[in-house]
C-alpha cells in the first residue's frame, strides 16, 4: 500500500491549515456562504438537508486497518458513530460540524488521509479495480498508475474550476470492475510485447457519465505510453475547461461537449494540444519519470504471501462442521473471489444485511473489528468496492472458515454478493438535499421481501441499482434492475429501468413506463422476478434472459397489478 | 477598480503595488479610445476591440508610449488569434486575462497557453472577480499580476502565496516537488 512521502504529508498538512483558515474567514463573515461554497466542496463539505456532510477520499479504494481505525474514531468524535461508503470508494459522514471540520481533516492527515477534492468542479477521487492487484484475471495492476495521477491531479492549478465535476476510474483487467465507460475519462490500462517496447500502455475513454443523460465514453486515444498521461491528460482538461459549457448546468459535462463535437473532432482537438505540449521543452518535463514509477511502485509489490498449494473448496468445506457447511458454501460460493497466488482468496465482507441498515453503512464498532479482521487475515490492508461493500484481498484459504465465523459476528458475512439484495443505493431523501424521493426504505423493502436466500441463490447474479434522484448516485442506468426515484406534483414516485449492466458487456438499462408508488415497488420486483423465472433458460443470468426476451414480458408483468394501489394507500407507505 | 494590485513575478515576493492600468470594457465604442477616468493613461482594452482597431494610428501611437495593452474575456478563443497574439508580444506591455465569475476557471487555461504555447513574457494580469482564494492556482498558472475585486482584504491575499512550499504538479513557476526526492 502506497505510503506517504515527506512531500504528500506536507501537502495534506499544509492543506489542512488552509482549509483551517478559509472556516475561519467564512465562521468570521468574511468570506461569503456563495464564496465559500465551492472552497468546501473542493474539501468534500456538502451542505445536505439536516447537516453537513463530509466525503473523504479513498484513493482507488485502498485502506489500511490504521485508517479505517481512525474513520471509526471519527464517526465517534465527530458524527452518529456511523459512515457510508460510496460507489466511488469514499466515505462519507452525514453529521459533521462545520466548526470542527479543520479537526477532522487533521486526524485524517495523521493516517495519510484527505478530502480534497472529493467534490466540486475538479478533478475528483480516482478509482479503480476493487481487486487491483489480486484479481486473478487481472494483466496490470493500475495502482501505481493510480496513485501517479492522484499526485498529478492534487490540487491542479489549472483544473481547480471546471466546467462540472470529472471523474477518472483506471482498469487493469480482463473484466471491467470500474464501471469505466461511465466516467469522464476512463484509463485501461495495457501491456502488449509489441506496443511501447512491452511497456504499459493506456487506451483514454473520454466522455462517458451518468446522470440525466446517461452515455458511454468514446475511445479517443489508443497505446498512450505511461509516462506521457499527465501532458495528455493535461490537453485533454483544457480543451473541456476552455469549451465544455458553462451555461447550462446539465449540459456542463464533458459527454455533452464530446457528443457535441462528436468523439473524433473531440479526439483531434485534444490531439492538436497534445501535440503542442509534448513537442515543448517545458511540457515534456511533465512526463512521469522512471524514477517517480520506482518510487511509487515500490508499494505497491506482493505482500509476504507464503508458499500454500490451493485449496480446493471441497476441501475447505470438509473441515466445516456439518450443520455450518451449507451456509458456509454459499458464503464460498458468493464472497470468496479466486486469486492471483495459488492458496490465498479475496473476501468481500458484505456491507448489505437485509433490511436493517443502509446499503455500504458500517458502524464504528463493525470498521473497527473489520480492521482487526485485515490485521489477523490479511496484511492489515482492505479495499471499498463500487457495489459499496468492503474486501479483505489476501486471506489464505486454509482460513476462510475462521474468518467467515468471526465476519458473522459482525453481521457482514451475509452471503448475498452480486445478489439480488446486494443493493447499490444512494442517500437518497433521507439525506440529500438534491433527492426526489427516498432510496434506502426502497432499498430495504425490497431485501425483506427477498429474504429468502436459496430463492436468491437460485436467481443467481442480478444486481439493482437505486438513485434518488436522475443525478444517478446509485448508478441504477447500470443496474439489471433500475430504480429512480422522481418528483411529480410534489409526490415521489420509483421509475424502473430494465437491462443495464456494467462489466465488459455494459449497457444502459431502458425506461419500462410510467412510474410507481413506494410501497408497490416489492409487488413490481416480485412480478419482474417471476418473469424471470418463469422464462429462463436453466442457470441463464437475469440479464441474458432479458436480452433474449426484450422488454415486453416483464413490462406487462410489472403493470398487471397497476392500480392496485390507490394514491393515498401508496403514498409513502413504507417510507 | 481596485487602486492596488498584487504584484507576484515570476522569480519574486508578492507585493501590494499602485494599479496603473485601468479596464476599458469596450462598450460605447465611438472608434478611438474613450477617454478614461482622469489622470489614467494606461488602459487594457478587450481583444476583440483590439482586432478591429489595431491598425488604427491614434491607437498604434498610444501603443507605442507603452499605454495601451489587452484583456482576453473568459471565452476568447485564444489560439484562434496567433498571428495578431504573436505581433502582440511585441506590443502590449501587460496582458489581462478576465474572470467572470470566480468559480469560471476558464482563465487559467488562458494563463497556462500564454505562458507554455505563446512563450509570453510580459506581465498576465488576473481581472475580474478575482478572490483571495484564487490567487494561489492563479499564480502557479501563470499569472503574475491580480487586481482583485475591491472587496477583498489585500493583507489576507498576501498570505496565500507560500500556503504550500511542496507541490505534486509543475506549473510556471515550479517543478513538482516529487522530482526532488529521487
Ligand atoms: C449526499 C449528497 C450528494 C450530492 C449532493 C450529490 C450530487 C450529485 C450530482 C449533482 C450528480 C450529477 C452529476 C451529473 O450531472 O451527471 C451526482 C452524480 C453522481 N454521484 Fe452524487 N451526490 C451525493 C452523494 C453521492 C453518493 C452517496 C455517491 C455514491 C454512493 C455519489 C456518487 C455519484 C456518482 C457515481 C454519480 C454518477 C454520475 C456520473 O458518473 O456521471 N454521490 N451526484
Ligand atoms: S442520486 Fe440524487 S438523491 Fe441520490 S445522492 Fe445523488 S443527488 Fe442525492
Amino acid at each position: 500500500m502506497y505510503k506517504y512521502d515527506h512531500i504528500d504529508q506536507t501537502l495534506v498538512d499544509q492543506r489542512v491549515i488552509q482549509f483551517r483558515d478559509q472556516v475561519e474567514r467564512r465562521l468570521n463573515g468574511t468570506l461569503a456562504e456563495e464564496e465559500f461554497r465551492p472552497l468546501r466542496l473542493q474539501n468534500g463539505l456538502y451542505h445536505q438537508r439536516h447537516a453537513y456532510m463530509l466525503r473523504v477520499a479513498i484513493p482507488y479504494g485502498l485502506l489500511s486497518a490504521k485508517q479505517l481505525r481512525t474513520l471509526a474514531f471519527i464517526a465517534d468524535k465527530y458524527d452518529r458513530g456511523y459512515g457510508h461508503f460510496t460507489t466511488r470508494q469514499n466515505i462519507q459522514f452525514n453529521w459533521v460540524e462545520l466548526e470542527q471540520t479543520p479537526d477532522i481533516l487533521a486526524e485524517l492527515a495523521k493516517v495519510e488521509m484527505h478530502a480534497i477534492q472529493t467534490s466540486g468542479n475538479c478533478i475528483r477521487n480516482i478509482t479503480s479495480d476493487a481487486f487491483a492487484g489480486v484479481a486473478a484475471d487481472e494483466y496490470v495492476d493500475p495502482r501505481p498508475v493510480c496513485e501517479l495521477l492522484r499526485q498529478w491531479s492534487t490540487l491542479h492549478p489549472e483544473f481547480a474550476h471546471l466546467p462540472r465535476k470529472f471523474k477518472f476510474a483506471i482498469n487493469g483487467a480482463k473484466e471491467d470492475r470500474t464501471v469505466l465507460l461511465c466516467h469522464d475519462v476512463g484509463i485501461e490500462l495495457k501491456k502488449n510485447p509489441n506496443i511501447n517496447n512491452g511497456e504499459l500502455t493506456a487506451n483514454i475513454y473520454a466522455g462517458g457519465g451518468m446522470g440525466r443523460t446517461p452515455i458511454f465514453g468514446s475511445l479517443i486515444k489508443q497505446d498512450l505510453p505511461w509516462q506521457v498521461l499527465p501532458s495528455y491528460l493535461t490537453a485533454l482538461l483544457r480543451v473541456y475547461n476552455r469549451f465544455g459549457r458553462r451555461d447550462n448546468l446539465y449540459k456542463a459535462r464533458i459527454k455533452i461537449l464530446v457528443k457535441a463535437l462528436g468523439p473524433e473532432e473531440f479526439a483531434r482537438q485534444v490531439e492538436g494540444e497534445w501535440v503542442q505540449l509534448h513537442n515543448e521543452e517545458i511540457q515534456s518535463k511533465d512526463n512521469f519519470t522512471q524514477a517517480e514509477w520506482g518510487r511509487v511502485a515500490k508499494h505497491f509489490t506482493k505482500p509476504a504471501y507464503q508458499k500454500l498449494t490451493v485449496v480446493s473448496n471441497e476441501a475447505i468445506l470438509a473441515t466445516t462442521p456439518e450443520a455450518e457447511r451449507a451456509a458456509f458454501a454459499r458464503w464460498l460460493e458468493r464472497n470468496v473471489k479466486p486469486h492471483q497466488v495459488p492458496g490465498y482468496a479475496s473476501v468481500i465482507l458484505s456491507l448489505k444485511p437485509h433490511g436493517k441498515v443502509a446499503p455500504g453503512d458500517a458502524t464504528s464498532a463493525q470498521m473497527n473489528a473489520i480492521a482487526d479482521l485485515a490485521d489477523q487475515y490479511s496484511f492489515g490492508e482492505l479495499r471499498v468496492t463500487h457495489e459499496q461493500n468492503l474486501v479483505l484481498a489476501d486471506v489464505e484459504q486454509s482460513k476462510l472458515q475462521e474468518l467467515w465465523q468471526a465476519a458473522k459476528q459482525q453481521h457482514v458475512a451475509i452471503p448475498n454478493i452480486g445478489l439480488l439484495t446486494d443493493i447499490i443505493a444512494c442517500p437518497g431523501g433521507d439525506f440529500c438535499s438534491l433527492a426526489n424521493a427516498k432510496s434506502l426504505p426502497i432499498a430495504k423493502a425490497i431485501q425483506e421481501r427477498f429474504d429468502d436466500l436459496d430463492y436468491l441463490f437460485d436467481l443467481g447474479d442480478i444486481s439493482l441499482n437505486i438513485s434518488g434522484c436522475i443525478n444517478s448516485c446509485g448508478h441504477h442506468h447500470v443496474g439489471n434492475i433500475g430504480v429512480l426515484g422522481v418528483d411529480k406534483d410534489g409526490e415521489e414516485w420509483y421509475q424502473i429501468t430494465l437491462g443495464g449492466d456494467q462489466g465488459n458487456d455494459a449497457s444502459i438499462g431502458k425506461v419500462i413506463g410510467p412510474s410507481f408508488y413506494a410501497n408497490e415497488i416489492p409487488d413490481v420486483m416480485t412480478s419482474i422476478i417471476n418473469t424471470f423465472v418463469q422464462h429462463r433458460a436453466a442457470d441463464e443470468p437475469f440479464i441474458d434472459a432479458y436480452r433474449r426476451l426484450g422488454v415486453a414480458p416483464f413490462k406487462e408483468a410489472a403493470y398487471k397489478n397497476n392500480g392496485k394501489h390507490s394514491k393515498e394507500s401508496g403514498k409513502g407507505a413504507i417510507v | 477598480m481596485n487602486q492596488q494590485i498584487i504584484y507576484f513575478p515570476k522569480d519574486g515576493k508578492p507585493t501590494v503595488v499602485a494599479n496603473e492600468w485601468q479596464i476599458w470594457d469596450g462598450e460605447h465604442d465611438e472608434g478611438g479610445i474613450p477617454d478614461l477616468e482622469h489622470g489614467f493613461h494606461k488602459v487594457l482594452v478587450p481583444f476583440h476591440w483590439w482586432i478591429t482597431h489595431h491598425k488604427n494610428p491614434d491607437v498604434l501611437d498610444r501603443v507605442s508610449k507603452g499605454e495601451i495593452g489587452i484583456w482576453f474575456a473568459a471565452d476568447d478563443d485564444i489560439l484562434k488569434h496567433e498571428d495578431l497574439i504573436e505581433t502582440g508580444k511585441t506590443l502590449w506591455p501587460v496582458i489581462g486575462a478576465h474572470f467572470p465569475i470566480f468559480r469560471d476557471g476558464r482563465s487559467f487555461s488562458t494563463a497556462a497557453l500564454l505562458r507554455d504555447r505563446f512563450e509570453w513574457q510580459g506581465e498576465v494580469r488576473a481581472i475580474g472577480d478575482v478572490l483571495i482564494d484564487q490567487l494561489l492556482q492563479g499564480a502557479r498558472v501563470g499569472f503574475d499580476a491580480f487586481e482583485l475585486r475591491p472587496d477583498q482584504n489585500l493583507n489576507v491575499a498576501l498570505k496565500q502565496f507560500d500556503l504550500f512550499s511542496v507541490t505534486t504538479q509543475n506549473s510556471w513557476r515550479v517543478q513538482r516537488s516529487t522530482q526532488e526526492v529521487n
